[in-house]
């Protein structure tokens, strides 16, 4: 078998596919810690796309960038290009308002506003959209729907969102940062604060929310990764190992250490 | 059943505590009730003092008390006006004080984390300043405002209180948003949120509860203190109600009325002593309440 040392993004099935993120030749520092090297990568459109990867192997620190989170904090930068839309998002120029409008985020812990769960929705749609009373009200109903949380709080939309369960919160969180109608979903361990119950109710909604977006999860876990993803992109040591289809990295894949990641002889 | 028997002695053993593990345990038996003498004899204290203020101060609490003014001895005077004054004074001291305060807070809180030395100097002086004398602050402000006015003043006497305030609420802002976790500050910029408005409506908001807390307190603080207000506002005898006029308040009647040899005027320094005392109880059981929310 033809072990090859490339990590372009041209191997796998979804080539063929349109990129909605492309990265290119990109490093990232902490300080003077180099975290990221010379990833080149492509994010299919509508399409899920899971980041695996031991622990500090850069697969967070990528998803950060993508939504330019880094850019809260002084010492952190990036290099090389990050084509979206057919702009480098890494650009000074670009609007991070926008952006961030336009590439959502779902974070590991559930962080629901301290306020009610209809301007939690509001909140984020407000920044961006002048909307009537009635258009706002048919946006939360219809985002809330989506993520299977509209018969559990339709009731008491005007109650605090800290009073509904972890689970709830997490869904709530998901239907704000799509309320905002971005183009990419980034979610950075969504589930792994939550039950299995929740968790699995959140990867059947990726599955129905990945026909309009386009899906990049950072996961440890590796059933989930099998279950949800259509590409698999494996990390270690601050560089893309390999990257395939989700079939492939997790029955055939081409590098040792994929393999040995996935049958748990390291990480 | 003789096997078991045999062991039984050497489980014993086993389970027997040795004597350092009972030095120790007599120690925290001791350790505990000096505790809990220690709390016990600051209860009594705070209790000696409520009950000598209602014992002596309670007979004196009437509607006349309440609504008159002062007066000369023996005609029936009350503290109506250092009543208002007291009210006044703290609430205009207030209105510096809280945007001041808030404003600081968050600037120490949100742009001043590590790494910037101006941040630094503020918090630094700030801290001084909540442990300043407060007369000091009295004589400061009588410098800054009542020598070049020319007299003294309610104004003089609200920023004397607003100095003593600023300092508690800084505090207690900065500390109440620092444990606004990251991960909600991530999450409203994510949303396309500004910071101002993360800040505002996210950080500040969820950590609004103790930022009232600190507000509370320093009004409770300010609110019995004498000292700032003998070189600015320096006590008034009559109705008033014009900051630019000297203004009476309650913690300065008591000064003027608890050394006097009338038993009326000492009567009076004793109910105010007893509606200043339960005034602050009030505010600061109010603040245990609305915390516990």
């Amino acid at each position: 078998m033809n072990v090859g040392l490339t990590t372009s993004p041209e191997n796998g099935s979804s080539a063929d596919a349109e990129a909605a993120l492309s990265v290119r030749d990109l490093n990232f520092y902490y300080g003077n810690h180099h975290a990221l090297h010379d990833i080149m990568l492509d994010y299919p459109a509508r399409q899920v796309t899971a980041m695996i990867g031991p622990s500090g192997c850069g697969k967070s620190t990528l998803l950060r960038v993508f939504n330019r989170m880094y850019d809260l904090y002084p010492g952190q930068r990036a290099t090389g290009e990050v084509i979206f839309d057919g702009m480098n998002i890494l650009e000074r120029t670009v609007s991070l308002d926008i952006l961030r409008a336009r590439i959502g985020m779902v974070f590991q812990k559930p962080t629901p506003f301290p306020m009610s769960i209809y301007d939690n929705i509001a909140f984020g749609v407000r920044l961006h959209e002048r909307l009537s009373k009635s258009d706002m009200d048919e946006r939360v109903q219809d985002v809330l729907t989506r993520v299977a949380l509209w018969n559990e709080v339709r009731d008491r939309l005007r109650a605090p969102a800290s009073g509904l369960s972890g689970g709830q919160q997490q869904r709530l969180c998901i239907a704000r940062s799509i309320a905002t109608r971005p183009e990419v979903l980034l979610l950075d361990e969504p589930t792994s604060a939550l039950d299995p119950i929740s968790t699995a109710r959140i990867e059947e909604l990726l599955d129905e929310l990945k026909e309009e977006f386009t899906i990049a999860i950072v996961t440890h876990n590796m059933q989930q990764a099998a279950r949800c993803a259509d590409r698999v992109a494996f990390f270690y040591m601050g560089r893309l190992i390999e990257v395939d289809t989700a079939d492939r990295i997790f029955t055939n894949p081409r590098q040792k250490q994929t393999q040995d990641y996935i049958t748990g002889r390291f990480g | 059943m003789s096997k078991s028997s045999q062991a039984a002695p050497e489980r014993l053993a086993r389970w027997r505590p040795d004597r350092r593990m009972n030095r120790r345990r007599h120690m925290d038996r001791l350790a505990t009730w000096m505790s809990v003498v220690a709390g016990a004899v600051l209860v009594v204290v705070l209790l000696s003092i409520l009950w000598t203020l209602l014992s002596r101060g309670l007979v004196g609490i009437s509607w006349a008390t309440l609504t008159h003014g002062m007066g000369p001895p023996g005609s029936g005077g009350g503290l109506g006006n250092a009543i208002l004054g007291s009210i006044i004074q703290t609430s205009v001291a207030l209105l510096i004080a809280v945007p001041l305060g808030l404003s600081c807070g968050i600037y120490l809180a949100e742009y001043g984390r590590k790494t910037n030395y101006f941040a630094d100097v503020v918090r630094f002086v700030s801290d001084v300043l909540m442990s300043a004398p407060s007369i000091l602050i009295g004589l400061f402000v009588y410098q800054l405002v009542v020598v070049p006015w020319g007299h003294f003043s309610g104004w003089a006497g609200s920023v004397a209180l607003a100095v003593l305030a600023v300092p508690v609420i800084v505090r207690t802002t900065e500390d109440m948003l620092r444990l606004v976790p990251t991960a909600m500050r991530e999450a409203g910029a994510a949303l396309g949120a500004p910071r101002w408005r993360v800040i505002l409506s996210l950080c500040l908001r969820s950590a609004r509860q103790g930022v009232l807390t600190g507000i509370l307190l320093a009004l409770a603080r300010v609110g019995g203190e004498t000292a700032p207000l003998l070189f600015t506002s320096l006590g008034n005898q009559t109705w008033s109600s014009n900051l630019n006029k000297p203004m009476a308040s309650l913690p300065i009647a008591i000064y003027q009325y608890a050394g006097a040899s009338y038993d009326d005027w000492v009567q009076l320094a004793w109910t105010g002593a007893l509606l200043i005392t339960f005034g602050v109880l009030l505010i600061n059981i109010a603040v245990r309440l609305s915390a516990r929310r």
